[in-house]
C-alpha cells in the first residue's frame, strides 16, 4: 500500500468518502480503483461503483492478489444486492468465500456467505437459504467478538428471523430477533438498528382474523395463529390458502380455489351445515343454481372429501353438506376456525399469499385467488409502486415476492470488505 | 541456513542468495493503530508509522514510549535529529521531541510512495506499484537518481553500505538486498506466506525491523552476514 491509497483508506473508514475519492480520484491502480468503488458505494452511486470494483477485481485476479481479488468480489457482491440485481453468479462468490478463508479473512469470508444468503431470501428461495445459512448460523450465536463482527452477527440474526417467520415458528423468529438487536446494538450501526425494531414491531401486528361464530373478528398476531394451529383445531386459512390439521398436517388448496371455496363455506357455517344453494354460489358464483350445477356441487365434494379426508369428513345432510373434524363426536375440544387475512379485499389476499415468502407468479396467485390474471396483474402492480410488493425476472419468468421483513440494508457493512491488504 | 547444493542450483537461475526469513522477535499491536505504514530507528527506540500517530517503542521491552500524533500514511525515516515521515503526498519533517512539522517536500511518487530510509545526506523513496527507488535532495524533494526494482517496493532501508528493500505482492512478500546501481538482486529472504513486509529499517546491527501492514505488528528479522567477504 502506498501513501495516498493509505490516507484515502484512513479517511474512507472515518465515514469521508469524499475525502477518499479526493485523495485517488485520478488514479487507475487496482488498489485505487477499489477504493474508489466503495467509496462510490458509500455515497449512493451504485453503478459507478459496481464497475470501479468490478475493474479492480479484474486487475487484481490478473496477479497473484488472491486476497484483494476476493475483497473486490465480495464488496461488488454486496453493492449488487443493494441495488437488488440478484443475477450474480453464486459460483464466484463462493470461490471468493473460500480463498478468504484459505487466507485466514475469516470476516469477509463470513460476509460473502451471509450476502449468498440474503440473494437467497429475496429471490425467495427459503429451503437453500435455510441450508446455507444453518452451518453459518450456529458459531454466530454468541455474544462476543470471537462469535463474528456484530454487524455481521445481526444480519445472521434477521436473516434466521425471516426463515423462522416465513414458516410460522413464532418463538424462534423472536429468539433470533433478540439475537439480533443485541448485536445491532454492539454493532453501532444506526440502519440494522432501526432494521431490528422494525422487524420485532411486524412480528406484533395482526397476522390474521379469526372469523368468530357471533359474526364477529379477533384480530390474531403471528403467535396466537401459531397457538391457534398447535391446537388441535381444523383450520381453514385463507391467509395461505388451506386447511390445517391437528398434529401439523397442511393440505394446500392454493391451485384449487374451487374446493376451498367449498371449505371455507362448510367451516363458516359449521357447527352446522351448509345449504346447497349456498355452496354453489359461494364456489360457482351464481345465483340461480341448476341440476348441472348441483351435479358439479356433488363431484366437487367428492373431491374435497377425498383430499381433507386426513383432516375431516364430508357428511351429507338433507340440505347440504357438513363438515365433521376428527373427534367431534366425543371430544368438544375439535373446533373449526376460519382464518382470514388481517384486511379485507384482494390486495390483502394477495399480500396474505405472499407473507410466506416464496416467489409466486401471477398465474399461479390468480389461480388462488380464483380471480382473473388481469385483476391479479392490476393490483400487483399497485402494490408494487407502494412498495408491498416486489417482483424479480421478466416477461414469463416474472415472480412475486412480499417485502423482506428485514430490508437488509447493505453497503453498510462494505468498510469490512475492504480490499485491502 | 540454505545449504550449499541449493544455492549452487539458484546461482545458475538466479545470482541471489536466497534463504527463509527469521523472524527473531514480533511487537505490537499497538493501543489503536491497525495497521504499520513503516518503521525507522532511532539509535535507542523504533518508531512505527501507524496512519494518525508516529508511536516509538523501546525494542528491548517492547513497551511503547512514546506517541506523536501527525499523519503517517507510508515511510518513516531518522536522519539522526529529525523524523522524516511520509503523509498523503508529501514528506514532513517532524520534530521528535514535539512532534511538530518542521518543513514538508513533495513525495517524488507524489502519493503512489511506500517505504523511506536516510542515507549518505539523501532520503530514499520507494514508489510501491511502479517498482522504483528514488533517492532525493532532503530538502527540496529534487529526485538525485532512481534505481529500477522488479518487485513492488514498500519498505527501505541502508546498511553497512547495503540497500535493502521489502516487497509485498499477494501472500507474498521478502527483504531484497539489491545493487544499487543495477537494482539486480543480490540476496532475497522470504517471509512466510501472507506475511507482509510495510516498512523497513535497520538497527544499524543485527537487525532489521518490518512492518506489518493489516497485521498491525512490527518484526525484528535477523540480518544475515555477508557471504564471502
Amino acid at each position: 500500500m502506498d501513501s495516498l491509497i493509505a490516507a484515502a483508506a484512513r479517511a474512507l473508514a472515518a465515514g469521508d468518502a469524499l475525502g477518499a475519492l479526493k485523495r485517488v480520484a485520478l488514479r487507475d491502480d487496482p488498489p485505487a480503483l477499489a477504493l474508489r468503488g466503495i467509496a462510490m458505494a458509500q455515497l449512493g452511486e451504485h453503478a459507478r461503483a459496481r464497475e470501479l470494483l468490478k475493474r479492480a477485481a479484474r486487475r487484481f485476479g490478473n496477479g497473484h492478489e488472491a486476497l484483494a481479488h476476493a475483497r473486490c468480489v465480495v464488496a461488488e457482491a454486496e453493492v449488487a444486492l443493494a441495488v437488488r440485481d440478484l443475477r450474480g453468479a453464486p459460483g464466484t462468490l463462493a470461490a471468493a468465500a473460500a480463498a478468504l478463508d484459505a487466507r485466514g479473512d475469516r470476516a469477509n469470508a463470513l460476509q460473502a456467505r451471509l450476502i449468498a444468503v440474503r440473494r437467497l431470501l429475496l429471490l425467495g428461495r427459503l429451503q437453500e437459504a435455510e441450508a446455507a445459512l444453518s452451518p453459518l448460523d450456529d458459531p454466530l450465536r454468541g455474544d462476543d467478538e470471537a462469535s463474528g463482527p456484530p454487524a455481521l452477527r445481526a444480519v445472521a440474526a434477521l436473516a434466521a428471523a425471516e426463515l423462522a417467520w416465513r414458516s410460522l415458528r413464532t418463538a424462534p423468529a423472536q429468539a433470533a430477533l433478540a439475537r439480533a438487536h443485541a448485536a445491532a446494538q454492539r454493532s453501532g450501526v444506526p440502519a440494522l438498528q432501526a432494521e431490528v425494531a422494525e422487524a420485532r414491531a411486524a412480528l406484533e401486528r395482526p397476522a390474521a382474523r379469526r372469523l368468530l361464530p357471533t359474526g364477529q373478528e379477533q384480530p390474531l398476531r403471528l403467535a396466537e395463529v401459531e397457538a391457534l394451529l398447535a391446537s388441535g383445531a381444523l383450520v381453514v386459512d385463507a391467509c395461505r390458502r388451506g386447511l390445517h390439521g391437528g398434529g401439523g398436517t397442511w393440505l394446500p388448496l392454493a391451485r384449487r380455489p374451487l374446493l376451498f371455496a367449498l371449505a371455507r363455506a362448510l367451516a363458516e357455517a359449521w357447527p352446522g351445515d351448509a345449504d346447497r344453494n349456498a355452496l354453489i354460489a359461494q364456489a360457482f358464483r351464481t345465483r340461480r343454481p341448476d341440476e348441472t350445477h348441483r351435479a358439479r356441487l356433488r363431484v366437487e365434494i367428492g373431491r374435497l372429501r377425498k383430499l381433507a379426508a386426513p383432516l375431516a369428513r364430508v357428511e351429507a345432510t338433507e340440505r347440504g353438506f357438513l363438515l365433521v373434524p376428527p373427534g367431534q363426536d366425543g371430544d368438544a375440544a375439535a373446533a373449526v376456525v376460519v382464518l382470514v387475512p388481517p384486511l379485507d379485499g384482494d390486495r390483502a389476499s394477495l399480500l396474505a399469499l405472499l407473507a410466506d415468502g416464496a416467489a409466486w407468479s401471477t398465474s399461479a396467485l390468480a389461480l388462488a385467488l380464483g380471480a382473473s390474471q388481469r385483476t391479479v396483474q392490476r393490483a400487483l402492480v399497485e402494490l408494487e409502486a407502494a412498495g408491498r410488493v416486489r417482483a424479480i425476472g421478466r416477461a414469463r419468468a416474472q415472480r412475486w415476492l412480499a417485502p423482506p421483513l428485514a430490508g437488509f440494508t447493505t453497503n453498510l457493512l462494505l468498510p469490512a470488505a475492504l480490499p485491502l491488504t | 541456513m540454505s545449504s550449499s547444493s541449493n544455492s549452487s542450483t539458484l546461482q545458475s537461475t538466479s545470482p541471489a542468495r536466497t534463504a527463509p526469513a527469521e523472524i527473531v522477535r514480533e511487537y505490537g499491536p499497538f493501543d489503536g493503530a491497525e495497521r504499520i505504514h513503516g518503521v525507522t530507528h532511532d539509535g535507542q527506540r523504533v518508531w512505527a508509522a501507524t496512519g494518525e500517530r508516529l508511536v516509538a517503542f523501546d525494542p528491548a521491552s517492547g513497551e511503547t514510549t512514546r506517541t506523536l500524533a501527525c499523519a503517517a500514511d507510508a515511510g518513516t525515516a531518522f536522519d539522526g535529529k529529525h523524523l522524516y515521515q511520509i503523509a498523503e503526498a508529501r514528506i514532513d519533517k517532524i520534530d521528535p521531541a514535539t512532534g511538530q512539522v518542521l518543513a514538508s517536500i513533495p513525495a517524488p511518487g507524489e502519493g503512489r510512495d511506500s517505504g523511506l530510509t536516510w542515507a549518505e545526506g539523501s532520503l530514499w523513496v520507494g514508489q510501491y506499484l511502479d517498482r522504483k527507488i528514488h533517492q532525493i535532495d532532503p530538502a527540496t524533494g529534487k529526485i538525485l537518481r532512481t534505481i529500477e526494482s522488479n518487485r513492488h517496493v514498500t519498505g527501505v532501508t541502508w546498511v553497512d553500505g547495503d540497500l535493502w528493500h521489502g516487497t509485498w505482492e499477494g501472500d507474498e512478500s521478502e527483504l531484497r538486498r539489491i545493487d544499487p546501481a543495477s537494482g539486480g538482486v543480490l540476496e532475497r529472504l522470504e517471509m512466510p506466506a501472507g506475511t507482509g513486509v510495510s516498512g523497513l529499517e535497520s538497527d544499524g546491527a543485527g537487525l532489521l525491523y518490518c512492518g506489518g501492514g493489516a497485521s498491525g505488528k512490527v518484526r525484528a528479522v535477523r540480518r544475515p552476514r555477508r557471504a564471502g567477504t
